[in-house]
């Protein structure tokens, strides 16, 4: 289903999906963009680079109660389930990146284990995307990693910007409701407007990007160079701060932790949080031995993990080029560096 | 005026006769318009340094992380670093001194001063370019910061993209060094120390309240203040609770009983928790340079905390941090004149 | 920490009276640490001498106010603690001659950092209680809760859940 929307209209447009869902659209709070819930009234601009924060969030919160518990003194534990109920969402700005991290997402929540709590926010949440003009940051190289900026995956809706509107793309069922509840907000896509969005889109992959020549080269200069004594160059200035992976769209592991709220009666929660493979602790064991010791050894894990592991087990690059590990690395380090010279490095 | 070739010439000559074991000092990124931390060991690598308003970093972390690096080799190479400092960097390398975490003669340092100028900050840069990335910034010499972006260029007034902690410095040139570089000159006319602060604390107890509730409830618990900053070097730190010291020798019990003073949970009042021990535990060694707030991918003032416990400590307690590695900690001392009006 | 100015309004802001007091539903939570060999001897001789304040204060004996690190007050306000005492021996008198001069300028620092975070200066209280003061330690007391009632549960810090 493809329809066009003025442009004046989109405020209309989130007040009328407002009325039966949270609406989150980026805005620019604290110098930064982020992904913020649009009043009743509010405005809605889509003139954003890209957030912080990345869309995977609205599925997979930061933290999250599994179950409470709670026992009596001498009584049998009691269970409360917590599976998410909340409002159902859409979520506007999210760029092609972000979309393609969805479906590496749904990879490891949904196939072989169903994750029930991660399902029911997906099933409530529809990510609404928008075609990128130009390479949001100096830093962005999806079309390295087999994407491109206007890639349709893991979105429900895609939207281009043309001339005074918005030409919009249904691509899923739930895309479709959100369009058509607003029906009357919308006109019929001309052939015109078709070819105008194409241009734009053609012209917007033909903007340069940061480059990685090819990914199976980089895979290939991974698997020969685990021992290289180069990973403790290249992570030399880590600071194991792991901004990295937490902004990372496609990054998910996660920690569980019991949480006591009071101790007598017995009651508390289990919660999980975002865990992080950059903090020191993160595969310290419980004899005191940690296989990955050092910032080389884990941010070998990272980088292996994103650019060959996933690979070798999905068949898809885990990776989607949208730069933010780069952008926010507070001292510089580059996976696109690292991939091209782990490309070079491939031959030797 | 510095001159970049003496500073690399320096360099060069440190790691010719063998004095040293690394450089530490910056060098062009490919990651974006700051420049990067550089281990120079090859004298001929000591070309690549560079020194101009996008050196933000401080570079006296590495003096920490390199130590903890070498406690884990069979046969450290035990040469001193040499360190390319700025005035705020030196003043950590003070209190690094006075704590006994390095000893003097484990770093060479090439002290540098920032003069008249001072390093941008990137967020202030985004803010006056709207929102262009930008991929070089430099000093004009005429008061303002030439800042490129894909497309073009332009000037921006030095005061609007300057870090804070550089409008607000008393003593913009190093307190300690081996060989200096620059004019040992407080040419700042800006005078503006603690205006931030003030700012944030002249509000109301509401305003104050709902301001930091705010701030902390953005925060996602990276840790990135905690690790930039070369104060925090504590192994095991008090407030991070998967963050445990365990030894082949550790006990269960030990592992079992260990205090969780925060959880894990990402939320406003765990957070809050964690800055604000933090806090308490650099007053009296932050010496404002300002990385918590810089990494902070969320845009938290962070600086805020700590710089208003150093206004206290210079308005209380006559105290400022890193200015002389002989004096006491702040807090491990204390005055006949000590504030008590506040006890009952 | 909420960060709602709803939460004032919340905290049930009664005006002080006796009537009101003892309609109160509200019973403040103090948690107080007290130095082994002065203010919880203080503590003690006020039992001892069936001196009447309201039984709200959670004691913690410590071995001197010196030894109380900020730690222990910020947990005690992120656990819910609607107050925070610390109180020791008066200067000069410390049983380990310096440590509450430690103190003082410790806590100083912390109930700054408190204040400007925005949590109400009055619900964090430092005084000098010596082993003969069972009067003073009943009035410090019962005037801190008197005031903590009026100020309502601490909702700023304590963690939610």
């Amino acid at each position: 289903m493809e329809v066009i929307l003025k442009k004046d209209r989109l405020g209309e447009w989130a007040a009328k999906l407002g009325e039966g869902a949270d609406v989150f659209a980026p805005a620019f709070v604290e110098d930064c963009w982020a992904f913020t819930k649009v009043e009743p009234g509010g405005e809605v601009a889509l003139d954003h680079g890209n957030t912080v924060r990345p869309a995977k969030g609205f599925v997979f919160p930061q933290r999250e109660v599994l179950y409470r518990f709670s026992q009596d003194s001498g009584g049998a534990p009691r269970l409360t389930e917590t599976l998410p109920d909340d409002p159902r969402a859409v979520v506007f700005g999210v760029r092609p990146c972000d979309g393609r991290a969805m479906v590496r997402n749904d990879k490891v929540f949904t196939c072989g284990f169903a994750d029930p709590y991660y399902q029911a926010r997906r099933e409530r949440v529809a990510y609404v995307g928008l075609a990128c003009a130009e390479p949001p940051s100096p830093n962005c190289f999806c079309l390295s990693v087999g994407g491109s900026p206007d890639a349709e995956d893991g979105l429900d809706v895609l939207m281009t910007e043309l001339d005074g509107r918005y030409y919009v793309k249904a691509l899923t069922a739930k895309g479709k409701d959100i369009v058509v509840a607003a029906s009357s907000l919308f006109s019929e896509a001309q052939p015109a407007d078709r070819s105008e969005a194409e241009s734009v889109h053609a012209a917007a992959r033909s903007h340069p990007q940061r480059s990685i020549a090819a990914m199976d080269k980089v895979a290939e200069g991974l698997k020969r160079n685990f021992d290289s004594p180069e990973w403790d160059a290249l992570a030399r200035a880590c600071i194991g701060c792991g901004a990295c992976t937490y902004l990372c769209p496609s990054c998910h592991c996660f920690d569980i932790n019991d949480e006591i709220t009071s101790r007598s009666p017995l009651a508390g929660e289990r919660v999980r949080t975002w865990d992080n493979c950059q903090f020191p602790e993160f595969t310290m064991h419980t004899s005191g031995h940690n296989p990955r010791e050092t910032t080389g050894a884990r941010l070998r894990q990272r980088i292996c993990h994103k650019l060959l592991y996933f690979v070798e087990n999905h068949n898809i690059q885990q990776c989607t080029g949208c730069g933010r590990c780069i952008t926010h690395c507070p001292v510089g380090i580059d996976i696109v560096r690292i991939a091209n010279v782990m490309e070079e490095a491939a031959g030797q | 005026m510095v001159v970049m070739e003496d500073i690399r010439a320096r360099a060069k000559e440190l790691l010719e006769s063998g004095k040293v074991r690394a450089v530490l000092g910056y060098r062009r990124s490919s990651a974006g318009v700051l420049a990067e931390p550089a281990f120079v060991t090859a004298p001929e690598d000591t070309a690549a340094l560079v020194l101009d308003a996008t050196c933000v970093e401080n570079l006296a972390l590495y003096l920490v992380n390199e130590k903890k690096r070498q406690r884990a080799e069979k046969t450290p190479d035990t040469r001193p670093l040499a360190i390319v400092a700025k005035g705020c960097d030196s003043r950590t390398i003070n209190v690094l001194l006075q704590e006994n975490y390095i000893k003097r003669d484990e770093v060479v340092i090439l002290g540098v001063s920032c003069e008249n100028g001072g390093v941008i900050d990137t967020k202030k840069l985004n803010r006056a370019l709207r929102g262009k990335p930008a991929t070089a910034a430099s000093f004009d010499g005429n008061g303002s910061v030439k800042a490129v972006f894909t497309g073009g260029e332009t000037a921006v007034p030095a005061a609007e993209v300057l870090a804070d902690r550089c409008l607000e410095c008393t003593q913009a040139y190093p307190s300690v060094s081996d060989f200096f570089f620059g004019e040992k000159e407080s040419g700042r006319t800006y005078n503006r120390r603690f205006t931030a602060v003030s700012a944030v604390a002249d509000k109301g107890m509401e305003e104050r309240s709902d301001f930091w509730a705010g701030h902390f409830d953005r925060c996602i618990r990276c840790y990135a203040c905690r690790a930039v900053c070369p104060m925090c070097y504590c192994d095991e730190c008090v407030v991070d609770s998967t963050n445990c010291v365990v030894k082949a020798t550790t006990t269960a019990d030990e592992k079992a009983n260990r205090i969780r003073w925060i959880e894990r949970s990402v939320c406003p009042s765990e957070n809050a928790m964690y800055h604000l021990v933090r806090a308490m535990h650099l007053a009296g060694r932050c010496t404002d340079c300002g990385e918590c707030e810089r990494v902070c991918p969320v845009n938290i003032p962070l600086r805020l905390l700590n710089t208003m416990l150093e206004r206290e400590a210079l308005e209380m307690f006559e105290y400022q941090p890193g200015l002389d590695p002989e004096q006491p900690s702040l807090i491990s001392s204390f005055r006949d004149g000590d504030p008590n009006d506040f006890i009952r | 920490m909420q960060g709602r100015n709803s939460t004032v309004a919340e905290a049930a802001v009664e005006p002080r009276s006796d009537k009101t007091v003892e309609a109160q539903a509200f019973e403040p939570k103090v948690v107080a640490f007290l130095c082994k060999w002065c203010s919880s001897a203080g503590s003690d001789l006020a039992g001892v001498s069936r001196l009447q304040y309201p039984p709200n204060a959670i004691p913690i004996q410590v071995m001197c106010s010196g030894s109380v690190s900020p730690l222990y007050i910020l947990s005690a306000f992120n656990k819910g603690a609607d107050g925070v005492l610390v109180s020791g021996c008066h200067p000069g008198d410390c049983h380990y001659l310096k440590g509450n001069f430690y103190a003082r300028r410790r806590i100083y620092l912390v109930q700054k950092l408190l204040k400007f975070v925005g949590l109400e200066p009055d619900r964090f209280r430092m005084s000098w209680v010596s082993a003969a003061e069972g009067v003073k330690f009943a009035e410090v007391v019962g005037d801190f809760v008197k005031d903590l009632k009026a100020l309502g549960p601490q909702r700023k810090l304590k963690a939610e859940h």
